[in-house]
Formats: structure tokens, sequence, C-alpha cells
């Protein structure tokens, strides 16, 4: 489908590392640990990092994780008795019986709040991880061989990519009813690996014309080898950046498509299940709703975040949203014309 | 002269391009009237489905709102009342018994009757209606599939061909039709031979009148195993009434539209809503008090309550739950109307299982159903006077219902009682597979509170449940299963198809001769006290035979902003339109 | 061109037959299309399955049902055979009847959604890039973060919740508190200071000036009964009409461009003697008449360019064109507003709709029915918007810093031109390259989002045909929906290479 050469929305990292060497300083450091040190210096992202794990490790914690329980007394799907009409406990003084309150047959809502990030945040990853590894190896082998390999496998592409995200999953998510949140994602993952694979065709087509692929060839390096040991490193930015943004929309997809109705069931718990389920009680109830929006909205802030403080640590060239380099930016050309912006006039 | 000559041209293009302009303009102006409708005296319902058909008795028409349809826009012997009364209609004419056996029903049009067109109505619309529900003339054998093999089907419908008659004998000046049924037939008083207008029909199928009326004399009885050739007139027919009546949008053809309900459909804006009118021809006690009524699909449920608020419509029947029934009550203007659907969910035993051919041991489980609890948690939040459903055969408020409950011995389980339930066990853990389904939350909540509870007794329950459960009922596969049933309130034809041993609906596979006998026998019994007594008695035999337990009715609700007045709570399958023409603004 | 073409018609339809394959193999296996007639107690069960069975061949596996369904399709392409057919739902309801009906409310909302957030997007991230690092670049960038994660129906219900009922209510006793006019004076002021940017006196200066200004006219308004019968009025349409040919004098011309106020200034003019002159037409106008003055309004603006023309008429005619279709709209918005009252009361005080894409039976003239597809359509096109909204502006923002940062613009500032015209006629154009492969990815999310929005503002638009079809495993209608959808991407992908080739010379269709 593409007659346009290269998506100029590509984040272009090959280029960034020259600049991004001379600016830590440093010389002789590993790629990982430039990269590393340049994500721990954009505070939003990190705070955002550390604001994920603590969702994901505070809701593991509070029920446990398959036999192993949790701090929290009430299981997730059983039946209480309605408390105060089920209303939230949740004050200053503490949690209370049900902080969260009851839905309507008397499960904890804090309990289920939190299976429902379980699951979601399993969906994100699960669906991150199958659409990563099918996107980087179509993508791979395509820009890799070229020629009708290429081919073949982008009209593949072209198939899948025609089928809206929310059309596709709500079928796959209807036809894998009984499956559970592993087998929803995993079939999720399989239709949403596309754009990465595009990508990754992008980057191994420019790629393997460099001169240490050649080197490789000629040292007698097998193909599988090249495309794994040599070329998939250099590609490693762009493939954890989209991915990273792929989670991000894929917590989006799964409750879209739990709300409406094709995704987890009752009596498992998702987030979006939860909103959806108890949408009429937005004006009787409304801590029904709010909790489970607020850590959907929280979840996908976060890995949005993250995703960005990673394609800055990448590719510094491509700025997005870091305060602290703005300022040191400002600082230094204050005065300067507008477009001065500190970015590097020539490109490699 | 160059200059004045390009001058002129240039002026008479200027002058041709604005005459064509002010052309084109007043082509595409309006007249400029301004009036919009007055909406003060038009009453605007939801409902959830869209129309799909004007026939709402064909496999693929046979949908809620094409029955509420059905019910404002055609002619009805009866209506029903708030109890599942059987109230004869006599603004269309009367019906009545003129003998016991052989059972003979005699239908008299009133004279005055006319369609919405102006014609009047005859016996031979009474033939038309009675050819569709009859199947006089059906002579086809149909393969595994459905297939027609041999001889010919002509209508078909969504009650099937549950009784037989004669061939129906015409008077009163062309305006009774008078016909024996071959058997005893214990739904008499619900058979309604009237639905289209014949002229109508004809027209629309190419034949008239007159050639209906020679094909129903000449055509003979159906004989599967000796066909008679396809008549093609009867066939023609046939098609329109199967098919004809389906549409997506208001239909070219107004004879398609022709009523005789009180009211008419005048509009309908597909995906919108569709408008109601008075119908003039239409003489009576059912004559509506309102000018239009118009009836809005709104797909989701929960946007009708917002919708209410909002002043979109008038009256609405959202899904009930807790949540709605707050915030319909929060909201100042709204009026309620809570009661209990005629569906109905239970939990039935499957007999061929090997857990449960022991009797103690249906009995020792039965025993541990927390029913109050179930109602409580799933009914009791939308209708706090919710009580649980005690009859297998009967609903609350209809005749019988505290007659059977008296008798049947369902108070052994109006208490979950575990010690004897332990006792009657004795030790014994058996493994109970529970078939529901894994889609609907309140089948969910009810598995999960039976699992609950039937573990104290030693039972170890299974999850059988699956999005999937309707196509493993006939499967036997399981052990128990939790479902609902739909029993219309009124009309007996649902006794066999429970009770009786191999009817392909007795899915639990019910075994006990004496409740299959009389449940075959109901369906012949016209005396209403003996066929009391024996329904009765079938619900006595399976509550003492373990059968299941029925559980509780659904909650229903309709709502109104409080300014139509006469609306009331009607729990059957007319929804909020049962008493339409009562309703003012 | 044409082989170009061509090869792209062969392999999109290639591309479609497959992709509908997977769609319908999936579809058809997703659940048990018998499941309401196997749980029904009729005594006619079996009759009624079997004729499902038979109507659906449901007795096929799904790959032959599909082969079926694609014949039918298949007739539609070649017009010999005679007759469109996309099969019937189990209502027996022929998709191809249904697909009209429910794509009208769709492309609607789509349409505007999409349009809109293009608009908007584009030229809020192009703002942000020109204040890059200020605090309005912040503000937005936290944003437009925000609006990413924000799933669509928590929007709509949002939305309907609180806007719609809301808003409502306030107009039974249309009267803003004192509090109100200050929290919003103190908005509006603190996001234009932001906007204007600059040292922390001139700040202050428009924060005061604009927040007050915005309490002083919300204030009037309030006072007015502006709310329940809004209008613009003889001055605000002049004030408004000059406005707009000012700023785009401004934007697209420079302020010293004398034959650019002389093309804004004919144009304005017009509208302003239209707005006088014309009112009786508007009262008798139908939608056609809308239409035709709307072209009649586009070439006379094209044409006042034409005629003043100068060195650079091909600006002009764009200024003339521009300038006249948007203060049309100005005097169309007028007379609009001249029928809310009418239309709100007509519909008992309630106008903003919850449900639906329009009030039933409404009758009334052309004003009337404009308005109420404005108030039913505002709400789910909103959150629909928001959609796609965020990625515009993020995109256009950091595409025109790149750009900004480019040689070329560089030579262009370093050879003296003025700051506007580097970024309007220089930066601009290339901007658009990479937004226009975004804008086709984008049309299929904003498709699919529609299933959101329309299930929760009950419109029985093409999500719903698809929701209620993928419900009940119904797969002819769910196959419709997808037809439709699929060949607007297709379309959409088309159209942005074509783009793309237009706006890159370096690009060449091959």
């Amino acid at each position: 489908m593409s007659t346009v050469q290269g998506s100029p929305l590509e984040p272009k990292i090959s280029s960034g590392f020259d600049a991004a060497e001379r600016g830590s300083g440093g010389r002789g450091e590993s790629q990982g640990r430039i990269v590393f040190k340049r994500f721990l210096k954009n505070r939003v992202s990190v705070v955002a990092l550390v604001v994920y794990v603590a969702i994901i490790v505070f809701s593991i914690s509070a029920i446990g994780l398959g036999p192993i329980p949790g701090w929290w007394h009430y299981p997730y799907s059983q039946l209480n008795p309605q408390l105060n009409q089920g209303a939230p406990t949740l004050s200053a003084s503490g949690f209370g019986e049900h902080p969260f309150g009851q839905d309507r047959i008397g499960r904890d809502y804090f309990a289920l709040t939190m299976r429902g990030i379980q699951n979601s945040v399993l969906v994100m990853l699960v669906i991150g991880v199958f659409a990563t590894v099918l996107g980087v190896i179509v993508g791979a082998v395509a820009g890799y061989f070229r020629g009708w390999v290429d081919a073949v496998l982008m009209r593949i592409t072209d198939v899948f990519i025609v089928i809206p995200a929310l059309v596709i999953g709500a079928v796959v998510g209807k036809t894998s009813n009984g499956l559970g949140a592993f087998g929803l994602a995993a079939l999720l993952g399989l239709v949403s690996w596309m754009v990465i694979a595009r990508l990754v065709r992008g980057e191994f087509l420019t790629l393997r014309e460099r001169e240490f692929v050649e080197a490789a060839r000629v040292a007698g390096a097998s193909d599988g080898r090249i495309i794994f040991r040599h070329i998939l490193p250099n590609a490693v930015g762009v493939i954890i950046v989209s991915s990273t943004l792929l989670i991000a929309s894929a917590i989006l997809l799964e409750t879209a498509i739990s709300y409406l109705g094709y995704g987890i069931k009752s009596p498992d718990s998702s987030l979006g299940l939860l909103i959806g389920s108890n949408q009429s009680a937005f004006a009787t109830r409304p801590y029904l709703f709010w909790w489970p929006a607020t850590f959907i909205v929280l979840l996908a802030l976060c890995v949005n975040f993250v995703g960005d403080g990673l394609r800055d640590a990448f590719d510094p060239q491509q700025r997005r949203f870091s305060i602290r380099r703005t300022k040191e930016v400002d600082e230094v050309i204050a005065g300067q014309p507008l477009t001065e912006v500190g970015l590097p006039t020539e490109k490699d | 002269m160059k200059i004045r000559g390009r001058l002129a041209r240039n002026t008479i293009a200027a002058v041709a391009i604005a005459g064509v302009a002010a052309i084109a303009l007043a082509g595409c102006t309006t007249t400029g009237s301004q009036t919009t409708t007055s909406a003060s005296k038009n009453i605007t319902i939801a409902q959830v489905n869209e129309a799909t058909s004007f026939n709402y008795n064909t496999p693929q028409g046979n949908l809620d709102t094409n029955g509420e349809i059905n019910y404002m826009t055609q002619p009805q012997f009866y209506t029903l009342d708030q109890k599942f009364n059987v109230i004869p209609n006599k603004d269309l004419g009367t019906y009545k018994k003129l003998s016991d056996n052989p059972l003979t029903v005699k239908y008299t049009l009133n004279s005055t009757d006319k369609w919405s067109d102006g014609q009047p109505m005859t016996a031979d619309d009474l033939l038309l209606g009675w050819s569709i529900n009859s199947c006089y003339y059906d002579s086809a054998t149909t393969d595994a599939d459905g297939n027609v093999t041999a001889g010919t089907q002509y209508f078909s419908t969504a009650g099937g061909c549950v009784f037989s008659t004669n061939l129906p004998t015409v008077g009163d000046n062309n305006h009774s039709i008078t016909f024996t049924y071959d058997q005893p037939y214990v739904d008499w008083n619900i058979v309604n031979p009237i639905q289209f207008p014949i002229h109508a029909v004809a027209k629309v199928a190419g034949v008239t009148e007159a050639d209906f009326v020679k094909a129903i004399k000449s055509t003979p009885k159906g004989d599967v195993k000796s066909p008679a050739p396809e008549n093609p007139v009867l066939t023609k027919i046939a098609k329109v009434v199967n098919t004809g009546y389906d549409a997506t949008s208001l239909p070219t053809d107004k004879s398609l539209l022709v009523s005789g309900g009180p009211l008419m459909v005048s509009a309908w804006t597909p995906k919108q809503s569709m408008t109601f009118v008075k119908n003039p021809e239409y003489k009576g006690t059912h004559t509506v008090k309102f000018d239009k009524l118009i009836m809005r699909f709104i797909g989701d449920a929960n946007a009708q309550t917002t919708a209410l608020e909002n002043g979109e419509v008038d009256a609405i029947q959202p899904q009930a739950s807790a949540d709605t029934v707050k915030s319909l009550k929060a909201n100042a203007g709204a009026k309620l109307f809570q009661g209990n659907q005629v569906a109905y969910d239970h939990l039935d035993l499957n007999f061929k299982s090997s857990v449960f051919s022991d009797p103690t041991v249906r009995q020792a489980f039965l025993l541990t159903i927390p029913r109050e609890d179930i109602l409580k948690a799933i009914v009791t939040p939308v209708n706090p006077s919710a009580k649980v459903l005690d009859s297998q055969l009967f609903l609350p408020g209809q005749d019988g219902y505290t007659q059977a409950v008296k008798a049947n011995g369902s108070s052994a389980y109006n208490t979950v009682d575990i010690a004897k339930a332990k006792q009657l066990l004795a030790g014994k853990t058996p493994t109970v597979k529970i078939l529901y389904n894994t889609g609907n939350p309140n089948r969910v909540d009810s598995f999960q509170a039976i699992q609950a509870s039937a573990a104290k007794a030693g039972f170890n329950v299974v999850d059988g449940g699956s999005p999937d459960w309707s196509s493993l009922l006939s499967g036997g596969a399981y052990d128990a299963s939790i479902f609902g049933w739909i029993n219309p309130g009124v009309g007996n034809a649902a006794v066999p198809q429970l009770f009786q041993i191999g009817n392909p609906g007795n899915y639990s596979n019910f075994n006990n001769q004496q409740a299959s006998d009389l449940a075959v026998k109901t369906q012949t019994t016209l005396n209403p006290s003996t066929l009391l007594n024996q329904k009765v008695e079938i619900d006595k035999l399976a509550f003492t035979d373990g059968y299941g337990l029925p559980l509780f009715q659904l909650p229903g609700l309709f709502a109104t902003n409080g300014k139509v007045k006469n609306i009331g709570y009607f729990g059957g399958q007319t929804g909020i339109v049962w008493n339409v023409w009562d309703w003012t603004k | 061109m044409v082989s170009f073409i061509a090869r792209r018609v062969v392999v999109s339809v290639l591309i479609l037959i497959a992709a509908s394959f997977i769609m319908y193999v999936l579809a058809a296996s997703a659940g048990n299309p018998l499941q309401d007639l196997q749980g029904s107690l009729s005594p006619n069960r079996q009759a009624l399955i079997d004729a499902r069975v038979q109507t659906q061949h449901l007795d096929l596996a799904p790959p032959l049902r599909w082969v079926l369904w694609l014949g039918g399709v298949a007739k539609c392409v070649v017009p010999v055979a005679g007759g469109c057919d996309l099969g019937t739902t189990f209502q027996n309801q022929p998709v191809t009847d249904l697909l009209p009906q429910a794509m009208g409310s769709t492309l609607q909302l789509v349409t505007t959604a999409f349009v809109l957030a293009i608009v908007l997007g584009i030229g809020l991230g192009i703002v942000t890039a020109l204040r890059v690092y200020s605090g309005f670049d912040y503000t937005v960038t936290l944003i437009s973060f925000f609006l990413f994660s924000l799933p669509s129906f928590l929007v709509a219900v949002l939305l309907k919740s609180f806007i719609a009922l809301n808003y409502n209510n306030f107009l039974a006793n249309p009267h803003l508190p004192p509090l109100a006019l200050l929290v919003t004076g103190v908005i509006v002021g603190a996001i234009l200071q932001l906007l204007v940017g600059g040292p922390w006196r001139r700040r202050l200066y428009v924060f005061l000036g604009s927040g007050l200004f915005t309490a002083a006219i919300l204030w009037y308004m309030s006072v007015s009964g502006w709310f329940t019968r809004p209008s613009l009025g003889p001055v605000a349409v002049i004030v408004l009409t000059a406005g707009i040919g000012f700023a785009i004098v401004a934007v697209l011309a420079g302020l010293r461009n004398r034959r650019a106020w002389i093309t804004a200034g004919i144009n304005v003019l017009i509208a302003i003697i239209a707005y006088f002159s014309l009112q009786w037409l508007f009262n008798i106008s139908s939608a056609g008449t809308l239409v035709f003055l709307a072209v009649i309004t586009l070439a006379v603006g094209i044409a006042s360019g034409a005629i003043v023309g100068g060195p650079d008429r091909g600006l002009m005619m764009r200024i003339g064109g521009i300038t006249s279709v948007l203060v049309g709209g100005i005097v169309l918005l007028d007379r609009f507003m001249q029928s809310w009252y009418s239309y709100s009361n007509d519909i008992g005080g309630r106008p903003i709709a919850t449900v639906g894409s329009q009030t039933p039976s409404l009758g009334g003239n052309v004003w009337i029915t404009g308005i109420d597809s404005f108030t039913h359509l505002i709400l789910p096109t909103i959150s629909l918007l928001l959609i796609s909204f965020a990625s515009y502006t993020r995109y256009s923002r950091s595409g025109m810093l790149e750009v900004l940062n480019q040689d070329y613009v560089r030579t262009a500032r370093a050879k003296g031109l003025p700051e506007r015209s580097v970024i309007v006629r220089h930066a601009f154009r290339n901007m658009l390259i990479p937004i226009a492969t975004l804008i086709a990815t984008d049309v299929g999310a904003l498709l699919g989002g529609a299933i959101i929005t329309e299930s929760v503002f009950a419109i029985s638009g093409m999500g719903a045909l698809f929701n209620i079809g993928l419900g009940r495993t119904d797969v002819n209608p769910v196959m419709g929906y997808f037809l439709v959808i699929a060949i607007t991407a297709i379309a959409f992908n088309f159209l942005a290479d074509l783009a793309y080739a237009a706006l890159d010379p370096r690009v060449r269709v091959r």
C-alpha cells in the first residue's frame, strides 16, 4: 500500500546517538545504560513509571495473585451482606469495611477494582508482548528479505489494518468468550501487531544497507544471526517506544470492549466491565463509576508518560515533554530566535 | 461599437446568470409557512428494539416491538387485563363456544366494523385469519434441516400449528364464521382468527378477494401422505403474509398499513421513531384519547432513563435495576410503575444425571437452595415487595396460584435446611455440575449463591456455565440448570413442554408418568375448574418428585414523566401499551 | 497515474476480500446464532430454528457461507447480475436497505468530528509549537496526554450526565451567579495570558482585560436572557464579520497588503448587506436554498479576489473565498440563533438532547431541523472528536517544530521574510505532510470509536448495526458494517497517498 517510503512519523532513532553521547559526557558507556540514564533524568516519566508499578504492586498485594492470598479480607467474587446499602466506607480515618462500597449483589468493590486492575494490566502486557513479538518477526523478515516476501507480508499487514482495532477487537472478544482475560488478551495481541510490523520493516530496510551488516555477511553470518544479533539490537529503540504506545492504547481497547460486553465477563472483573455494568448507577451511586474510571485513566496516563520518556531517551532529537531539558535550553538560548531551540543543526 | 458590444454581451450574460439563479432559488425555497407541530397532545414512548415487520406472527417477525404494533393496529377479539384474565373485545365483535363436544366456536364481527381505509370487515377477513392460524391446507413433509421435501406449506407462523379444525362455515350476512375443532382445544378462547384485511393482502398479492374465497373453498384439507397440488392463489396470499409485511422503512404500498385497531401507522423514520395516529374508522371503548403516539427507538436501556429525565420521551420501559429505580425516584416529575414480568428464573434438576437419579439427593440439594437470599440480592433492590416464586405453573395474581402453593408442598423449601440436607446425604459428597448462562449477571449471581450454600451440606458444585448455554440445554451433559422461562400469563401450551416425558422442551428429562399424562390431558380440557385441578396436581407432583425450584420472577418497571395519565403496570408481552386507549395527556 | 490508480484498486479489492474472509469467519464463529430460540418455550421451537437455519444457511460452515455472501456482494459490483445482495438479518431485513439508513447519522457524526479534530488539533498544535516550552505549551501538552488516556465512553457518559442534563436544568433559570462569572473570567484570562506570553506586565494586562471582558459579556448575556433567546444582532454581526476579515488579512497576507484589505473588505461588506437585506429569503429557505447560497457566496468571494487581483491574484482569490465563507457562516449562525427560542419552546425548553439523532416528528423549517441536528449531535461529536484531537495536536506540534528547524526555513528567515510569511507560506505546507498519513489511520479509529459513542447516546447508526448484529451473532449486518468501514479506510489511505504526493514534490505516484 505504501508508495510513500518511510513514514515521517517513525522516530528517527539511528541518528540520535552521536548527540546523545556528547550530551551524557562519558564515553564508552553501553547504549542501554545511556538510554537508561537519560530516561532517569526525565522526572515526569520516572514518576509515571513509579506510580504505574505502585498501582500494580498495590493491587497484587491487596487481593493476592492466583492462589497466594493478599492482605485484603474479602475475595472479589464473594457475596457479602449489604452494609449501609453498599456505600463506600473509605475515609480519612481508614479503609473501613468496604472502602469502595459494594456492588449490586454485595461484592466488595475494592476487591473487584483491584482484580480489575490486575486483569487490565495483564491484558495490556499480554497484548503488548504478543503484538510486539509478532510485529517484530513480520517486520524484520519483510524488511530484511525484501522482494516477494516483503510484498506478501505487507499485503497481509494491510489486510489486518483495514479493520479498525475496536471492530476486530469486539469480534475477537466475543469469539474468545470463556477463555478468560489471558485468552482475550492473547487473541487481541494477534490482531494488533500491524503498526509495529510496519515500523520495524522500515527500520530494517535502512539498517540492512549499513556497513556493519555487510561486514557480518562477509564474515559468513547466517540470515537469522544477522537479523537477531546485528540488526535487531539497533532497532530496539523503535520497538520499545512503539510497543509502549501500543500498551497504552491496549488498556483503552480492553476497557472499550469490556464496556460493550464482549470482553472479560462477570464474575471476573475488569475496569471497563465495572464501568459498563454500573453505567445506570452513575447518578445514584457514582462511586461505582469513578473508582474504575480513575484507575483506567491513571494507568493509561502513566504508560503514555513512560512511553514519552522512553522516546526522549532513545531519541533526544524528537523532543517531547521534558521540563528539565527545556529549562536548560531556555537558559542557554534566552534571547535567541524561537526556532534555534538547541536542536542539532546537522543530521548524521 | 466593440466596447459596447462586449458590454452588451456581458450584461446579457449577467442577466442570464441572475435569471437562472433566481429560478433555481425559487425552485428550492419553501412556501414560507413556519408551523411546527405542537407536541402537547403527542405521547412519546421509548422502545428498545426497532420494528422489523408489521406481521409479528412469523418466525422472523416475532419480536416485542412488532407484537406491540400488532396489538395497537390489528383487530383483537380479546385483550388481557393486569391479572391475565381474557377480556373479550366488544369493539370488534363477539366469539362464543357453541358446543363442548365437538368443540365449536363462532366468531361474529360487528356489522359496523371497518378497516382504516373505509372497507368493511367481513367474514373473508376472518377466513384469512383462520387459514393463517389453523394450518388447514398444509401438507408438507420436512427433512432434518427444515427443508420441504414434499407437499406444500403455505403460512409459516411463530406459534406453529397447535390445533386443527374443519373448514369454517360463513354466516350472518358474511359477518361470522363458525368452525369445529378436531379435538377439544384448551386455549380456544385465545384464538384470534383475524389479523389482516384480505382486500389489501389480495391487492398486494395480485389476486382478488373472490379468488381467495374460492381457493379457501376449493382447496382440500392438507394431507401429508398424499399432498394435493399447490393452490397458486393461496401461495401468493401466503407469500405476502409470510414476508410481505417485513419492512425497514414505511412501505410505499399503503395497503400494507391498513389498520383494524385503534391506531394506525402514519410515519416511520427508520432508526428513529414510528408515529401512530388515531384510526378514524375505529369505534368503541378502545378509541384512543390523544392525537399521536410516537414510538421512539432507543437501543440502550440505560439511555432511556436520561431521556425521560430530559423530557425527550414521556414513558419508558427500562431494564429494571436498583439504580434505575433510585435515579427515577430522585427525578421529581417521574412516576414509577413496578411489578413482575412473566419471565421467571428457575433451577431444574436433570433426571438423567446419575447424581440426581436418587430422589433423596434431589431433595437434599433443593433444601440447600438459598431462594430467599437470591431474591434479596437480585430482585428486592428493584422491587421491595417481591416474593419468592412458589409454583412451576402459576404466577402470583393468576387464579390458582394460592391454591397451588398451598397444595404443592413448596413450603418445605422456604428456608435453607443444611442440617436436613446433610442428614439426607448421609455423608455423601455428590458433585453437581450446573449449566447456566455466563452472559446473564442474574444467573451468574444465582449460581454463586447456590454454589456457596450447597457446599455447606457437602455438595461439590461445579461451574458448568457457558455463554453458549442454550445449545447445551438439550445435550443433557449437566446435573442441574439455571435458566429462564417466559410464562405468557395466558394459555396452557407450555404445560406439556415442561412435564411430558419425551417432549423436546422437557430438557431436564422430568420423568413422572402421572404428571406427564396429566400434562397431555390439559391440552384437551375445556372445563376451567378441571383444568385448574389438573395443573395444581402437576405442580404438586413436580415439587414432590424434585423437579427443581422456581426462583423468582424478573422485576419489571415502567416510568412516566407524570404528564401521561392512566398508565399502569402489566407484566405481559404487550408491555406498556396494553392499555394504550386509556392514556391521556 | 492511471496505471497507478488501477493497480491500487486491484490490490485494494484483493485486500478487502481477504479482510472480509477473516471478519466473516470470526464473526460467524463468535457465538451461537440460535441462542434466543433454543432457550424459548414455544411449542413451535424446532420450526423456528429450522426457519432461521434455512434462511441464514446456518447448516453450512462459516467459510462456505462467506463464499455465498461474497457472491451476493459481487452482484453489487457487476451490474448485469442484477441487484445487490448483502444478505438479510434474522428479521428478514435486507442489509442493503439498512445500511443507507444507518449511514446517515454516522457519517454526519464522524465527518463533523473528523473535520473539527483536524482543524482544531492542527491549529492548536501550531500555536503550541510557536509558543514552545511556554506555560501554554505545557498546559496543552498535559491536557492532550490526559485526553490520550481517556476512554471515549467515559467522556461520552460524563458529557451526557453533566453537560446535557445540567445545561438544560440551567436553562430553566438562566442566571449565572457572580462566582461563576468570576471563575470563568479567571480561567479565560489565564488561558489568554498564557497564549499571548511575553513579559509579566503584558500578561497581567491581558489577563485582567480578557478576564473582565469575558465576565462582563457573560453578565450581560445572563441578565438579558441571552441563554434562552440567543442572538448575535446587527452589532455583533458587524463586529464579528469585520474581525474575521481582519484576522484573515493578518494571517494570510499581512496587514500591509492593501489589495488584501480591499478583497476582505468587499466580502465583509457584502455579508453585512446580505444580513440586512436577505432575512426575507432566509425565512422561506429550504436546505437547497442554503446550499445554493453557499455556492454563490464562495463564487462571489473567489470572484472578488480575482477582480481585485494584482500581482498575487491566487492569494487574493484565496482570501476572498475564505473570508466570504466565514462571514457567510456568521450570517447563517445569526439566523439559526433567531430560531433557537422557538425550537426550544417546541420541545419543552430542554434543547440539548441525550438520545438519538433527531426529535421524532418535529417538522418545521430548515432552521428548526438544523438546530435539532445540532442539539442532538453536539455532545456525541465532542466525545468522538476528543479521541483524535489530542493526537493531531501532538503530531502537528512536533511536525511544526521539526519543519521550523529545517534549512529552508532558516534561509527564508535569513532573506528577511516576515515571520508570518515564513510560517504560513513555507512551514505550514510541509508540516502537513506527516499529518496526511495520520489522517488515514485516524479515520479507522474514528469509525470504530463511533460504535461506543452511538451506544452511549443511543444513536441507531452504523455502530448500532454492528453492535446489535454481533450481539446476536447475526453476521450479515456485521459484514455490511465492515464493508462500509473497510472501503472508507481504504479510500482514505489512498487519498492520503495522493495528498502526500501533492504536498511533497519528491514523492511521485508510480
